[in-house]
């Protein structure tokens, strides 16, 4: 009897299931023409509310749990007054809109969202906003594979890509921004994941400001003023981003200022003014990043406390350090860091160098009081300063040395390591011009 | 030669002159490149950048009112008014005033670039407006100021 029955118990019971959902959870249309804004209106808590592809002339002030789905194609324009879209709502989402044409106030934004979490913000378009996204006293909101552009003015007019002020819990993942004042702005918050972001033609990158416990992974910065601006902050950890090509003549790679235990490791920083730099830096920890070909490598300025450099790659920066201030070693004491400037042995074979690297120059401390002076950059006196003072190591100014210098760079990455696999074909064809060079001489000779 | 010398090294002093600002007056804002001296960060937000303007020329941008003051608290030689001013801006319209002149408005909450919460204005009236804008704060003249506790604390 059982046996007949359960297949309609069961259905029965999936019906009461189904019913509720079917009466709550309505999915809403609007049309061209129509006004979003009353759509969020009329619906409720669950509901969805599909945008058709349109230009939609309104803000939207979103009030209640939805879910609001763009086609392609589906515009929402602000006009230019205050903020497009405003969130007071939690576990909302907006998903695939385009928004554009904030208001120019200083919090006016695409989307703004007011104490409110767990909502979703994900694949859509801001464009000509004055910030992109603002999350103000928010948490575990998630923003995700969204692109954002500002207005066409100077950057000292215009906002922020994604602006969190207070608030944390946050996840932040695959967004583009592209000229903005600052790519993330990070202002009082803590317990933020940001990961896969690309930051371009910015003040900032990403900007830290008294905040706590955030981690930065596989994130590129390129070609803003400064790529990581970190002020008054702790706990913050860049882990294998791009700090490329910030060459503005007071840009920096990754500037850390009064900021406690950071950690930087396997990041590329590549091609920038100074690539590194630390002013009142209280426990970082530096190691495996490759800092290259950038016009100063590594600045220490003013008190910096704890730190340990170890299994860095510097190679071909123009000035390889430039410090002013403390006395500091560079090695964590069993291995320091590659520099390609480092001209001792490593007699012993261990791949450590027998004589410790000595970091900064008096030039260094020279340029520091007579910034000018960089006009005789390389030329002869220095050059003859420089070598003098290689030779009489006691001229030199603070104490910053390396104990343990590497000998051979450190390979970091998977490409590099293909790379020596590849150096076999040249190799081989080496060889045979050679043999037939030496073919040709004896036969000419011969002849 | 030694003529030709002479006028050179004439000229030389003409320039090396020309650029000191005996008037001690400030100088305006060049957000593309001038950096706060204290902490390093660009000066964007203009209206809110102050300035120190020495006896000797020498001019030091910071990019708010807490960051001059820490700049002060190092630099002990230039606090007197002979040796130095000091220059901060009115928010609403960029004018230069000196910090003795100035009323501020003074809420932790206000948003300042390095986040201390002094808003500076050229009159006591403007800085009793933008208080009653906001809805909160109080206003600080110069002796107040010099007596306030400067935080980031909210």
């Amino acid at each position: 009897m059982w046996r007949l029955t359960r297949p309609f118990a069961i259905y029965f019971f999936l019906l009461l299931l189904l019913v509720p959902i079917n009466t709550y959870a309505e999915e809403f249309k609007v049309e061209a023409g129509q006004s979003i804004q009353r759509a969020v209106d009329s619906s409720r808590n669950g509901d969805t509310i599909l945008i058709s592809p349109g230009l939609y002339k309104e803000s939207v002030m979103i009030n209640k749990e939805v879910s609001i789905k763009g086609e392609k194609g589906a515009i929402i324009d602000g006009g230019g007054r205050g903020n497009v879209i405003i969130v007071t709502a939690s576990n909302i989402v907006i998903d695939g809109l385009t928004i554009q044409n904030s208001g120019s106030g200083q919090e006016d934004s695409g989307i703004h969202i007011k104490k409110a979490d767990r909502n979703v913000i994900q694949n859509n378009i801001l464009k000509n906003v004055q910030n992109g996204i603002y999350l103000a006293n928010s948490n575990e909101n998630k923003l995700l594979g969204n692109s954002i552009t500002s207005n066409k003015s100077h950057f000292s007019k215009r906002g922020n890509g994604i602006h969190i002020f207070k608030g944390g819990g946050h996840f932040l993942k695959g967004n583009e921004i592209e000229s903005v004042q600052d790519g993330i702005y990070f202002d009082f918050t803590s317990g933020i994941q940001v990961s896969e972001n690309h930051v371009g033609e910015s003040r900032y990158g990403m900007h830290f400001m008294f905040s706590d416990e955030i981690l930065a992974e596989r994130n590129h910065v390129e070609k803003n003023v400064t790529g990581f601006m970190v002020m008054d902050s702790a706990h913050i950890d860049f882990i294998q981003n791009k700090v490329t090509d910030h060459f503005h003549f007071r840009g920096y790679g990754i500037l850390i200022y009064e900021t406690k235990n950071v950690l930087v490791e396997g990041n590329e920083i590549l091609r920038n003014s100074t690539g590194l730099s630390l002013e009142y830096g209280v426990n970082t920890s530096i190691k495996r990043n490759q800092i290259a070909a950038n016009q100063v490598g590594l600045e220490f300025m003013g008190k910096n406390e704890n730190n340990t450099f170890s299994e860095n790659n510097f190679i071909g920066n123009v000035v390889q350090s430039k410090i002013s201030g403390e006395d500091m070693r560079l090695d964590d004491g069993v291995k320091g860091n590659y520099w390609d400037d480092y001209s001792s042995f490593d007699l012993s074979g261990d791949g450590v160098g027998e004589e410790a690297y000595k970091a900064g120059s008096l030039y260094d401390r020279l340029l520091r009081k007579q910034p000018y002076w960089q006009f005789f950059f390389e030329s002869p006196s220095i050059k003859l300063w420089t070598k003098a003072e290689a030779l009489f190591p006691s001229f030199g100014a603070a104490d910053v040395y390396d104990a343990r210098p590497l000998v051979e760079p450190v390979t970091m990455f998977q490409e590099t390591e293909q790379h020596s696999k590849d150096r076999l074909m040249p190799g081989l064809i080496g060889i045979l011009f050679v043999v037939f060079s030496i073919f040709v001489i004896v036969k000419g000779r011969k002849l | 030669m030694v003529k030709k010398l002479g006028v050179l090294l004439m000229m030389s002093v003409g320039v090396v002159s020309s650029c000191s600002n005996s008037a001690m007056e400030p100088e305006e804002i060049n957000p593309e490149i001038d950096v706060c001296d204290v902490c390093n960060m660009g000066l964007a937000h203009e209206h809110y950048a102050t300035e120190i303007v020495t006896a000797d020329g020498e001019i030091y941008k910071f990019d708010d009112i807490g960051c001059m003051n820490e700049f002060l608290e190092m630099e002990t030689s230039l606090q007197e008014e002979s040796t130095a001013k000091k220059y901060v801006r009115d928010v609403d319209t960029g004018e230069w005033i000196e910090l003795e002149k100035a009323y501020n408005a003074y809420h932790p909450e206000f948003w300042t670039p390095m986040a201390n919460g002094v808003v500076s204005f050229k009159d006591k009236e403007s800085a009793e407006n933008y208080i009653k804008e906001q809805g909160m704060g109080e206003v600080l003249d110069y002796k107040a100021l010099k007596k306030h506790d400067w935080s980031w604390e909210r």
